[in-house]
């Protein structure tokens, strides 16, 4: 039986810089595709609303706002939001519509305020070049 | 002078509510009482509502340690209902990741275990190098818990050679400290006295009781799914199922070490033995129908799904066995003969996720032993009935 | 003036404001040294390098809710925690640093104040089985079962430890005690074995890890202070930092030579002396686990004890071959 089995790997952590980053005063890097909050690209969305069917959380709601000029109307509920990016695997188009950000300190004190919305017109992709044509965008975020 | 303790639901030593009812005598525990349903969801309902990849969100937030192995088992069985066959290259992602939160989960658990036992400094530095391995997993998933890697037919993720050489590099430091934790762990006089002799559980006992994991590897039971029922990686893989002799804390606490050195082991071999192809295969929006037992080995046990399709986009039927609740019974042999002292250490070398283990509760008529499930509705309406008719009490004791 | 000057010497320095502020300070040393040997920060941000942190604290508990359970005996919850910051304070008046003549005995440094020093740093432990029955909480029960049952095991070794050298220098009186070691330093290397039992079982006493069995955070989620808040909770905390500053003190003056060389220099000993001994009860306190009640007793009893006589021995033995 040894005592202070311990102790010499204590004594070296007295000298040692701490391994505490002093956040919010420094930050760390957060890695590439790291999964932050969804928002829309409203010039590459041909609205075939997979990623409203496929998100576990119903976070993203399409609704028409003029059926005659294509006009559509999409809001993401951050606030219910799990972060999960299955709506950017579900996108079809390429480049994706639907993308992922890096930001992950977007607490607030009011659900209300997490909800992004655009208004855009339905995009018009060609099928080789998958360009858009006609982008009306107006990001309201 | 035998007197009940209540240990939860709400107790420090406890990270999520349960009930543990204690009836001691001085110091020395007589009988123990495990009460559930503290933490209940709803979870099993709610995925009978959601399509199938849906549900693999659904399960991954049982728990946040062992997310991922829930996850896991649960698209096992949707893939085999749905006659799929993952690409190999998929499969070994998916696996290398189940390894690392292996690696997490054991070094998370050897940090309570230290707490637990007041061993402050060990839980500090465990957690430290436990960061280590929470990197390499938001570097492979983008995001630290709840990695989400996994989807019908494969992963959604790749691994580029520079995410290889930094997991090599993690992997490497990993094993110089774990084996730096054994030794103290199996030396530091204080924290033995506290383990050792503990919380014994006989291989008899163990196996009568259905225990599960490293509770049953440390009785000497050498079972493991991955053994047993090799899923299309693990018997390419080389490597040794860890058991010990000692039947108490100081056996599960030497099984998790040794276990974490095996993972290291597993880490290095898949990450170097990548095959190369596809990630993952395309998955129809409808199952045919059928039923299928998934199992899987949760760093706490043998993770068991049973999944019930019929034709549609949706599961008829998901429900779940976690671990810790097949380890509850023998726990409350564990406790029996222990001091209170122990109880916060042998509760904790069963490694419980109590989330996991959640089941619904039924009132059982105390005159004729009727068993009835209740709506949250009416049994609020009954408790209030009740309360405004009963008496004031003065000095309320435990009813029951 | 005498009553002024009594007033100040008891309110100021070296009586209450004086413990105050050297006691939060020490604390603040205790969990700085702690973090560092985990690797981690400490206190940082309250004030300058966290050095307002335990001021802080203390405040902010004077500040919360006071809650009186219903079933607790209320004369005694209430007085409890005055009455053990009183007696820690009163034992910190005998220290011997501040003004004293070593040839005219006064009130707070005579022959025989070692052991008024040694029975005031007793009265915490009783002060503390009493809240803890007071309480008439499950857990404060259990809690104040197990301080007594420490009490049995470390109370014996500390006696015989302290009081060894006091044998080899011939006195009953701390001031004696510290002027003799000062002529002759050499001797301090005979009570080494003393100094390391002392050094445990005041560890026990301040009840800090290995021995933090009484206030068990997991186990009995607060012992004797499970029912305590408010004011109340910030006297007794306040009674165990300068619990701890008058036995590192009185470890001090015994083992380490006292605190030579009048007011100022006496004072900067007294600083340096007592962190040098705090700083060795937080390396204790990071080294281990918690052990269990029935193992500090059998601990206590089967080696400090004996370590303890041995050392008794070997200064009996000792003075009987310088004389």
């Amino acid at each position: 039986m040894r005592i202070a089995v311990f102790m010499p790997e204590l004594l070296r952590h007295l000298f040692k810089k701490p391994a505490t980053v002093d956040y919010p005063f420094k930050k760390l890097q957060v890695p590439k595709d790291f999964r932050g909050t969804p928002y829309l690209d409203p010039a590459m969305c041909i609205v075939c609303k997979a990623c409203e069917r496929d998100c576990p959380a119903e976070a993203i709601e399409i609704t028409d706002v003029d059926p005659a000029e294509k006009r559509f109307r999409m809001v993401i509920h951050n606030d219910r939001c799990i972060h999960c990016a299955q709506c950017v695997d579900s996108c079809p188009t390429t480049p994706k519509a639907m993308r992922m950000d890096s930001l992950y300190e977007i607490a607030t004190d009011d659900r209300h305020k997490l909800k992004a919305d655009w208004v855009y017109v339905r995009a018009v992709l060609k099928p080789k070049a998958a360009a858009p044509a006609a982008p009306a965008a107006e990001p309201k975020a | 002078m035998n007197f009940q303790i209540p240990i939860g639901p709400q107790h420090p030593a406890l990270k999520e509510p349960i009930s543990l009812r204690m009836t001691v005598d001085g110091e020395v525990i007589v009988d123990a009482d495990i009460r559930l349903g503290y933490n209940h969801r709803g979870l099993e309902k709610l995925a009978e509502e959601k399509t199938w990849l849906q549900n693999i969100y659904l399960t991954e937030r049982i728990c946040g340690i062992c997310s991922h192995s829930h996850a896991t088992c649960y698209v096992q069985g949707v893939e085999k209902l749905m006659e799929l066959a993952p690409p190999r290259r998929g499969l070994y992602i998916r696996y290398l990741v189940s390894e690392l939160e292996r690696v997490h989960s054991h070094l998370l658990w050897l940090g309570v275990a230290g707490h637990e036992a007041g061993f402050d400094s060990f839980f500090m530095y465990t957690w430290r190098d436990r960061e280590i391995v929470m990197d390499l997993l938001e570097m492979i998933s983008g995001n630290r818990v709840h990695y989400a890697i996994n989807t019908l037919g494969g992963v959604r993720r790749d691994i580029d050679e520079g995410q290889k050489a930094k997991i090599l590099e993690g992997v490497a430091t990993l094993r110089k400290r774990s084996e730096y934790y054994f030794h103290i762990g199996a030396n530091e006089p204080s924290f033995v006295a506290r383990i050792a002799g503990v919380g014994l559980l006989s291989k008899e006992d163990a196996i009568a009781l259905c225990a599960v994991g490293p509770v049953a590897r440390a009785s000497g039971v050498a079972r493991d799914v991955r053994k047993e029922d090799p899923c299309a990686v693990y018997d390419e893989l080389d490597f040794e199922l860890c058991t010990a002799d000692s039947c108490d804390v100081l056996g599960r606490v030497v099984v998790r070490v040794k276990e974490l050195l095996q993972s290291y082991n597993l880490i290095e071999q898949m990450v170097k033995g990548l095959p190369d192809g596809d990630i993952v295969v395309k998955a129809p929006r409808k199952a045919k129908p059928g039923e299928v037992v998934s199992r899987y080995e949760a760093p706490r046990g043998e993770n068991i799904h049973y999944i019930k399709a019929n034709g549609s986009d949706k599961p008829e039927r998901l429900k779940v066995r976690a671990p810790t609740l097949g380890n509850y019974p023998a726990t409350v042999l564990m406790l029996r003969k222990g001091f209170i002292a122990d109880i916060p250490l042998i509760f904790a070398a069963i490694d419980p996720c109590i989330c996991c283990a959640e089941r619904t509760v039924t009132l059982v008529g105390a005159r004729n032993g009727e068993e009835s499930v209740v709506r949250m509705d009416d049994l609020r309406r009954q408790a209030l009935a009740r309360a405004k008719n009963a008496p004031v009490k003065g000095n309320a004791v435990w009813p029951f | 003036m005498a009553v002024l000057r009594t007033f100040l010497y008891l309110l100021v320095y070296p009586g209450l404001l004086f413990l105050f502020v050297y006691s939060t300070f020490c604390e603040w040393f205790d969990r700085k040294v702690y973090a560092r040997l985990q690797n981690r920060m400490g206190p940082t941000h309250t004030g300058r390098f966290g050095l307002l942190q335990p001021i802080a604290d203390f405040v902010k508990l004077l500040a919360k809710e006071d809650v009186v359970p219903d079933a607790a005996d209320k004369g005694l919850f209430r007085v409890l925690p005055a009455v053990g910051l009183a007696v820690v304070a009163t034992a910190g008046l005998l220290l011997p640093v501040w003004n004293f003549d070593l040839g005219v005995p006064g009130w707070t440094s005579f022959p025989g104040d070692i052991i008024v020093m040694l029975y005031l740093l007793s009265l915490p432990t009783l002060i503390l089985f009493l809240a803890a029955w007071s309480s008439t909480n499950l857990f404060s029960t259990i809690g104040g079962a197990r301080v007594l049952t420490m009490l049995f095991g470390y109370e014996v070794p500390l006696f015989l430890a302290v009081l060894s050298p006091a044998i080899l220098a011939g006195s009953w009186r701390l001031a004696e005690i510290a002027a003799f070691y000062q002529q002759k330093p050499l001797l301090l290397l005979a009570n080494l074995l003393g100094f390391i039992v002392a050094l445990i079982a005041v560890q026990a006493k301040l009840e800090r890890t290995p021995f933090d069995i009484p206030h068990a955070e997991t186990e009995i989620v607060g012992g004797t202070f499970t029912e305590y808040s408010g004011k109340k909770l910030a006297l007794f905390r306040l009674t165990f930092d300068i619990e701890m500053v008058v036995a590192s003190g009185l470890l001090a003056a015994v083992f380490l030579g006292g605190f030579p060389g009048g007011a100022v220099v006496g004072f900067v000993h007294f600083v340096v002396k007592t962190l040098f001994v705090i700083f060795l009860l937080s390396l204790i306190r990071a080294l281990t686990g918690r052990i269990r009640i029935d193992q500090v007793v059998s601990f206590a009893w089967k080696i400090l004890a004996p370590l303890a006589v041995l050392q008794l021995l070997a200064t009996i033995l000792l003075k009987g071959f310088l004389s």
